[in-house]
This record gives structure tokens, C-alpha cells and sequence, in this order.
């Protein structure tokens, strides 16, 4: 290992340049290259004023639905939010979901697999964090327990459950495999009729009524438009873009080589294919979760071929974790550990009460202080880690990287600036893969940008959705209307893990109880023994 | 679900007050061979009370952990050292709880915390989750 003792660009002060657009499925159009065309075209006159009437849209004698609840996003956030209607009362015939994949993980999965997350590996996520349980209970663990059991698997079934007791002190955090996170989600979509309340389309634009309202643009095809009329609305659109530091950015589009530097997020199978043919090295930007599974894959990967070599590049050392009061978060080899991405109790312990009790400002010291680029103490990385450093093929490096240029060979070359006196060097690489995340900034997203812009709504301090503690844009209500988000698009505000299962679950919980304050139609609250015969409809596979 | 303060101690009262009741009344009436009485019923109370005070310190424990958590198996330890300390008090110190000087039973009294921690500790890891949805977002509070 080689230390330049250098500080790089942090990833946080990424510009807006340094994205790229999140791949979509072969069938979905890309979002950028349509906004600006035709589609966007097709938008009625109504839609630049502050508020329609619902008679206007009838008169383009394009489609128009008038609906109770509308979810914008169709992915994990508003199949959660449409979990919780469906449970507090709502029927099948007063909801619609808007989005681009017809099942709800679609996208999620998308970049699981990407990220090098197959469906047999496990996700970051506790067992109580079920997508397709409010109550989280039975947990994943008990699940993957049971299952063990049947199959007389009686050492892993206790395994599992000791987990989940002992964790994280006295045991290894118990993570349930996306294929059963997934799978969760099919039997549950089924029994909330998830196949009717979904539709195909792009959303365009959303925009008050007269009536207290809100109507909805959206594509149901190329060149296609067509409008929903809904009272209740929530935004759960994810993640636009990939991340990119700006320096593979520039890289990618000087040389139009979107080969040799990849985004972990995007589509890169082809690394892996290579390295193991070939043989090779390999450059890691970032520290956190993918950059660890993806040194998983690369020791997979050496296995079929033991010349591949990486290199990951830190801008700079980390002996020490971030503090917060008496408590400090461990480090091991540079990387900050913890369980999951934020610490536990912001979930629904200490922290949550903190951030929800505290102004934006104070709020944006405390994710400060509680976040930063963490990876999980899983004993296989750190064994992984420890052997790549004694045997040579694994070396981290620090340093501030000054550009990436193409060799005369046209591998990707890095040059560093040491602050140690080293001055400038040169790091050679077949691939470089950048795995510093995803981006959800509201400039990033033409919906959101659109609805932003035109009501002049407030960002909060990270740029994203200002949303109340129940996650309600407030200067969009709209008499009764009211507009819900969920999901990346309200990190900076009063919850810090937004973009987790548990923090969409969250998120619903206190959008489904401020509809019930509002007397939303067909909603009654949800708790004690309503909250029991819910359950036992969800034990026994009923529809709700 | 990571406890706060307040949660702690409405769960506590609740789960104590409830399952621990219906249970510790069988014990007074002499269900499960026990010699019955309302030594039961009030060392009950003995541990809702000092319990409430423990809470203080465990919440205090809990800041020096990263993720503010109290895992599973710090609940199993805790409540090792809440029955330790009423057999403590009670028995090898000889401090006169009201109401536990006559028939106190070391034997009986660890049968009877045992049976009603095991139930609460089972209680709270399902059914409370299932009655109360939002129990495990607001740090254990229920009401």
C-alpha cells in the first residue's frame, strides 16, 4: 500500500455536470432525449397556467381518468405508499400508479444486479425492513429461518435467528437475499391487485386544478398523451441520474469510450468478462457498499484468472470515524463501517426524533455527522480486503486527481497530485469503475425541475423536495389536494434514510395517517386490532 | 426497533402491566404449583419501578453506541441484572421491600421473572409490532 497523502474532489461537491443519466430498460425511451421533443409538445396550453380546469383537459379529447390516489414512480416507493392505502382502506379502483416498469423492484433490481448484487446475494437492509410488511414482522430472518427449518436446515435456521438477536455486537448483521426481498414483493403486489392499479407512462407534468386537484401529464406511448385527475398524489420518482466524478466524466466524453470507465451502477459485465479472459487492473473510485461488492466480484474474478490487480483510489486516509457525542464509528482498512447506511436510530430511535425536532440548518450538521460513504463489516469483505493487501493484488492509494487521459495504448491513465512531495503521478489501468453513487438532486429531474419551477416550490439545503415531517410538499396543497414524495428526492429533511425499504415504509406511515387527519375517502386508521386482522389477512394471503 | 427514553417506558409499562400481570396473577393464585400469595404481584411492581430507573442508565449506555441501538441480546443481559438485583436487594441485602419479606422464595421468584420476561421479551418482538404499526418508528412509544 502507497500512501500520496493527498485530498481528491469530494465526491458531495460533484457538480451537476458530473452525471450521467441512469440506464432504463430496452423498452423505455430515453427521458432527456424526449423531454425537450415531441412528448413534451403534446403538453396542452392549460399547462403553463398556475392552476387547470379539468374541463380543459377533456376538451383535447386525449385520455383523461379521475382517480382518488395517484402514486408518480410506479418503483418501490409507490408500491409501498399503495401497500399502505390498500391496508388503511383504500380499494383497487381508487388507486393508480404511474411509471415506466410493471413490477415495483423493476429499476432497483436493475441496479442490484449492476452494482454486482445478484439475486441469490444479500442486500443492505434488516430483516424488519419488508417492503411487502408494514408491520415488519415476521423479518426476513424469521422468513429465511422457517424456510431453513422445513428443509431440515436446522444449523442455518438458528444461525439466522442468533443473528438477528445478537446483531450487529455480538454477530454479523443479518442482510435477507434480494430474491426473497423480491419475491416478498410479487406475492404482495398480487394480493393488493398491484397488475390493475398499475399503468404504463411516462409523467410529464403535474399541476393543481381549480377543483382542488391535481392533474397529471403523462406518456403512454411514443408521441402519446394522457391525463389523470387525482386528489391525492405522491412523488416517488428515485434516483434520475448515476453519479460520475467529473474527471471520468470528461474522460468518457472526450474519448467516447464507455468501456474502460464504467459507473458501477450501469451495465459493465463486460469488466468482469474481460479480466477474466485477459487478465488486468482495475481502478475503484469511492468506499461504500459497491466498491465493496465490486472487490468481492474482482476476488471472484481472480479465481478463474489470478492476474487481475486493484487499485482503489481514496482521496484521502481515514483513521479515524465520524463522531457524534460519546459514540464513534469504527474504521477498518479505510473504510468507515456500520450496518446500514445511516445509523439505527435514525430509523425510529433517538436520531429520527433529533433530526425531526431540529431546523434545516442544524439538520444539515447532523446528517453531516451521521453520514458519509460507510460500508457493512461483513467478515467475508474484510477477509477479502486483508488477503488482497497481504498478497499484493488489492493496493489502495491516496490522492487528488488532477485528470484521467487515454495512453498511447488507450487504457485510461489517472495522474494524482501527492501533497506528500511526490509530486505528480501516474496510474495506468485497464478499467476505471466509479463507484461514488446515485444522484437525486430536483435539477436533475425534468418532472420534478418542472413542478419546482413552476410553483416556485423550496429546495431544502441538499437540493432536494422540502417536505413537512409527514413528507407532504406543503405549497403544493391544493384545498383538500394534497402531495405526498417519498424516496431520495426529500434526503435534507426531516428523516435521514429516505432512500431505504424501512424509510419508504416510514415515509407512508405518516402520509397514510396525515390522509386519515385529512378524511381522505374510504381511509380509517390503522392500529390495534384493525391493525391485527390486517395482519392476519396478510398471514393468510387474503386481499386486504 | 432502536428504543428512546419515553419508548422504553411505555413499553415497559404496558408489556409489564399487561402480559406480566396475567401471568404473575396465576402465580398469585397458585397456578403453576407455586405456593401463590401476592409476593408475586408486588415484586411485579418492584421490577416496573426500579425498571424505570434502569432505563435511565440503559438509554445513557446506548449514547456510546454508534447506532444508539439496544440489540436483542442487551435486552436478555438487562434483564439478567434487573432480577439479580431484586434477589440482591431482597434476599442477600435483606432490605425489606414492603410486601416480599414474608414468603420470599429465591427458586420461585426466578421461575416467576423468568416466565414473565420470556413472555414480554416474546410479546414484544411480535404482537406489539403487529398491533401498534408505528411502535417501532417512535423509539417503542405506543401511545
Amino acid at each position: 500500500m502507497f500512501t500520496l497523502d493527498g485530498s481528491g474532489i469530494p465526491a458531495a461537491l460533484a457538480s451537476e455536470q458530473s452525471t450521467i443519466q441512469v440506464p432504463e430498460p430496452i423498452v423505455a425511451l430515453p427521458e432527456r432525449a424526449e423531454i425537450g421533443g415531441s412528448s413534451r409538445d403534446l403538453l396542452p396550453p392549460a399547462f403553463q397556467s398556475h392552476q387547470i380546469l379539468p374541463q380543459d383537459l377533456y376538451a383535447t379529447q386525449l385520455p383523461v381518468e379521475e382517480i382518488d390516489y395517484l402514486a408518480v414512480g410506479a418503483g418501490l416507493g409507490s408500491f409501498v405508499w399503495i401497500d399502505y392505502l390498500r391496508l388503511f382502506g383504500a380499494s383497487e379502483l381508487q388507486v393508480r400508479a404511474l411509471g415506466i416498469d410493471d413490477r415495483p423492484y423493476a429499476r432497483y433490481q436493475r441496479l442490484c444486479a449492476n452494482s454486482q448484487i445478484p439475486s441469490h446475494e444479500r442486500l443492505r437492509s434488516n430483516s424488519d425492513s419488508c417492503p411487502d410488511n408494514i408491520w415488519g414482522w415476521p423479518g426476513y430472518a424469521l422468513r429465511e429461518a422457517w424456510q431453513e427449518f422445513n428443509q431440515g436446515q436446522l444449523k442455518r435456521a438458528g444461525q439466522y435467528l442468533w443473528q438477528v438477536f445478537a446483531e450487529p455486537t455480538f454477530a454479523q448483521t443479518y442482510t435477507p437475499r434480494a430474491q426473497n426481498v423480491f419475491a416478498s414483493i410479487d406475492r404482495e403486489a398480487i394480493r393488493i391487485g398491484w397488475s390493475q392499479i398499475y399503468r404504463f407512462g411516462r409523467v410529464r407534468s403535474i399541476r393543481q386544478t381549480t377543483d382542488g386537484r391535481y392533474a397529471i401529464a403523462y406518456s403512454p406511448g411514443r408521441n402519446q398523451m394522457a391525463f389523470v385527475i387525482a386528489r391525492y398524489v405522491q412523488i416517488a420518482t428515485g434516483y434520475p441520474l448515476l453519479q460520475f466524478l467529473p474527471d471520468l466524466k470528461a474522460y468518457r466524453e472526450q474519448t467516447q469510450d464507455f468501456k474502460s470507465v464504467v459507473n458501477a451502477y450501469e451495465e459493465h459485465h463486460h469488466v468482469y468478462d474481460a479480466l477474466e479472459q485477459q487478465g488486468g487492473t482495475v481502478i475503484l473510485r469511492g468506499r461504500g457498499i459497491v466498491a465493496s461488492r465490486i472487490i468481492q466480484r474482482i476476488y471472484e474474478a481472480r479465481r478463474r484468472n489470478p492476474n487481475i490487480y486493484l487499485l482503489h483510489l481514496m482521496r484521502s486516509p481515514k483513521p479515524r470515524g465520524n463522531r457524534f457525542g460519546k459514540a464513534q464509528r469504527i474504521v477498518k482498512n479505510h473504510f468507515e463501517l456500520q450496518p446500514f447506511n445511516w445509523p439505527k436510530a435514525c430509523w425510529g430511535g433517538t436520531l429520527r426524533e433529533q433530526l425531526e425536532a431540529s431546523n434545516p440548518s442544524q439538520r444539515s450538521h447532523l446528517l453531516a455527522d451521521w453520514g458519509g460513504t460507510t460500508t457493512a463489516d461483513r467478515r467475508d469483505w474484510g477477509n477479502i480486503v486483508q488477503e488482497g493487501l497481504t498478497q499484493g493484488w488489492y493496493q489502495i492509494a491516496f490522492g487528488q486527481v488532477l485528470r484521467v487521459e487515454p495512453s498511447p495504448q488507450g487504457h485510461p491513465t489517472t495522474f494524482i497530485q501527492s501533497s506528500g512531495g511526490q509530486g505528480e503521478l501516474k496510474l495506468e489501468a485497464n478499467y476505471i469503475i466509479d463507484a461514488t453513487g446515485l444522484d437525486s438532486k430536483v435539477s436533475n429531474s425534468p418532472l420534478l425541475h418542472d413542478l419546482v419551477t413552476h410553483y416556485n416550490l423550496p429546495l431544502n439545503p441538499a437540493g432536494r423536495l422540502t417536505v413537512a415531517n409527514d413528507f407532504e410538499l406543503l405549497e403544493m396543497r391544493n384545498q383538500q389536494g394534497r402531495i405526498f414524495a417519498a424516496g431520495g428526492i426529500t434526503f435534507g429533511g426531516p428523516y435521514a434514510a429516505v432512500d431505504s425499504f424501512l424509510g419508504l415504509q416510514y415515509a407512508a406511515l405518516r402520509a397514510l395517517d396525515a390522509l386519515v387527519a385529512a378524511r381522505a375517502p374510504q381511509l380509517r386508521g390503522l392500529n390495534g386490532f384493525r391493525s391485527l386482522g390486517q395482519w392476519l389477512k396478510w398471514a393468510n394471503n387474503q386481499r386486504p | 426497533m432502536t428504543p428512546t427514553l419515553l419508548g422504553r417506558w411505555q413499553t415497559r409499562l404496558l408489556l409489564m402491566e399487561t402480559v406480566g400481570l396475567l401471568i404473575t396473577l396465576i402465580f398469585c393464585g397458585g397456578g403453576f404449583g407455586s405456593p401463590g400469595g401476592p409476593i408475586f404481584f408486588w415484586l411485579l411492581q418492584y421490577l416496573v419501578l426500579f425498571g424505570l430507573a434502569w432505563d435511565y442508565l440503559y438509554i445513557f449506555l446506548q449514547s456510546y453506541r454508534w447506532d444508539q441501538d439496544w440489540p436483542a441480546a442487551f435486552q436478555w443481559l438487562a434483564a439478567l441484572w434487573e432480577g439479580l438485583f431484586i434477589i440482591l436487594v431482597v434476599d442477600l441485602a435483606e432490605f425489606k421491600l414492603p410486601g416480599t419479606a414474608a414468603d420470599w422464595d429465591t427458586g420461585w421468584f426466578l421461575f416467576h421473572y423468568s416466565f414473565v420476561w420470556i413472555a414480554i421479551f416474546i410479546v414484544s418482538q411480535s404482537l406489539m409490532r403487529v398491533i401498534f404499526p408505528r411502535w417501532r418508528f417512535r423509539g417503542g412509544q405506543w401511545l
